[in-house]
């Protein structure tokens, strides 16, 4: 369980310790990609929760969204019409969306449990 | 999944109930390495996640300076450093020249040589009077501003100091003002309406700046220098004429008479 938790620790410190910096130009596709992989993680949470976790879907979903955000950021450019506007919509929507049931979940199993003490109290 | 296969493939010849067993084993060895092979993946996922978010708040944090010169100023940047590369090249030469002489004479006459350096030293901070070829620059007011009565004020502080910036960029080695000799500390500022050098008011005009430098062609580029400058037009807005006198051979500028203040100065590690 602590091992997922570790290896962000561990980009996180690569990251910062080594102060790699990408060019401004690309920030856009950076910061795209980055809501992209965070909406991938909270899915693959909530589904881990709502038992219906696959392992292809969730790595699949990671890259293709990824890869998907960064091109229609780059199209977007291309084109000049503001298309990482709408992969940020989507997947901040999606983000909420999946924090909120995540929450959800959590807070039913948290009943559940409060329950059941009271009732093994109570016999 | 394929070791389950291949478990389930060596034991097609095992008795009923051992191949019910085996298969059990099977699952539950193939769920763990499933469960293992999925804590892998999502730990991957997770440290490019790292990865990212830490770039990206790099690169928002400390944006990397753009280099925004063109080639000109790249050059006269490059020029100036060649010249510092240059002074530093004969500093370092003076100063083998000195170790050189002190390992010559290490117990003979160690006492002048330290001698000498002081003095060098003493010379380069101010504190003894110089005799070499320089400049005379007069002070004077204005005399058809003082006949049409005008009111002959203080020289502004700006305007010596301005002055002042102009003779050393013109390569000035030694500068007193109205006999005040200018050091690292001198400071030109106004006290209670006086203008004041090394917190000496300035008699009032007319009064001379004795500029010297390194050499008597050195102090006829200054003479032509300063006459082409904007300076005898400032001083005029300021009533005042700047007169510049013919260069000479022989000028000699007075020491820095006040104790030496350096309260921030402290002593440099060896070796640094």
């Amino acid at each position: 369980m602590w091992l997922p938790f570790l290896g962000l620790v561990f980009g996180l410190a690569l990251g910062l310790l080594t102060n790699i910096q990408i060019p401004s130009i690309y920030e856009n596709y950076l910061s795209i990609a980055v809501l992209a992989a965070l909406d991938t993680l909270f899915g693959g949470i909530r589904a881990q929760l709502q038992q219906v976790y696959d392992d292809k879907v969730f790595v699949s979903g990671f890259f293709f969204n990824i890869v998907l955000a960064a091109g229609l950021a780059f199209l977007g450019v291309n084109l000049g019409v503001d298309l990482y506007l709408a992969a940020i919509f989507a997947f901040g929507v999606r983000l909420f969306q999946n924090i909120a049931i995540i929450r959800r979940i959590l807070l039913t199993r948290l009943d559940e449990k409060r329950h059941k003490k009271n009732k093994n109290s109570i016999e | 999944m394929d070791i389950g296969q291949a478990y389930g493939y060596c034991n097609s010849s095992l008795h009923e109930s051992e191949r019910n067993d085996a298969e059990a084993l099977t699952i539950r060895l193939g769920g763990a390495i499933l469960k293992k092979n999925m804590y892998t993946r999502i730990t991957i996922v997770l440290f490019i996640i790292g990865l990212m978010i830490a770039v990206q708040y790099n690169t928002i944090q400390k944006p990397a300076e753009r280099d925004t010169r063109d080639i000109w100023a790249i050059r006269e940047e490059l020029a100036e450093e060649k010249k510092r590369h240059s002074t530093l090249l004969a500093d370092i030469r003076s100063l083998n020249d000195v170790v050189g002489r002190y390992e010559q004479s290490e117990k003979t006459n160690l006492q002048s040589i330290l001698n000498e350096t002081l003095d060098r030293l003493k010379q380069q901070a101010g504190l003894t009077a110089v005799t070499g070829p320089g400049v005379i620059l007069r002070v004077e007011p204005a005399p058809e501003l003082v006949a049409m009565g005008y009111d002959i004020e203080e020289i502004s502080p700006d305007l010596l100091t301005q002055l002042l910036n102009a003779l050393f960029k013109y390569d000035a080695a030694n500068v007193a003002i109205d006999g005040n000799r200018i050091v690292h500390t001198t400071a030109i500022r106004d006290i209670n309406g006086k203008t004041t050098v090394n917190s000496v008011p300035l008699s009032s005009p007319p009064f001379e700046i004795y500029v010297g430098t390194t050499s008597f062609k050195e102090a006829q580029k200054m003479y032509s220098s300063i006459q082409a400058s904007t300076f005898i037009d400032s001083f005029y807005l300021d009533n005042f004429n700047l007169v510049i006198e013919e260069p000479t051979e022989y000028l000699t500028i007075p020491a820095f008479d006040h104790p030496l203040t350096n309260d921030y100065l402290t002593e440099g590690k060896k070796g640094d």
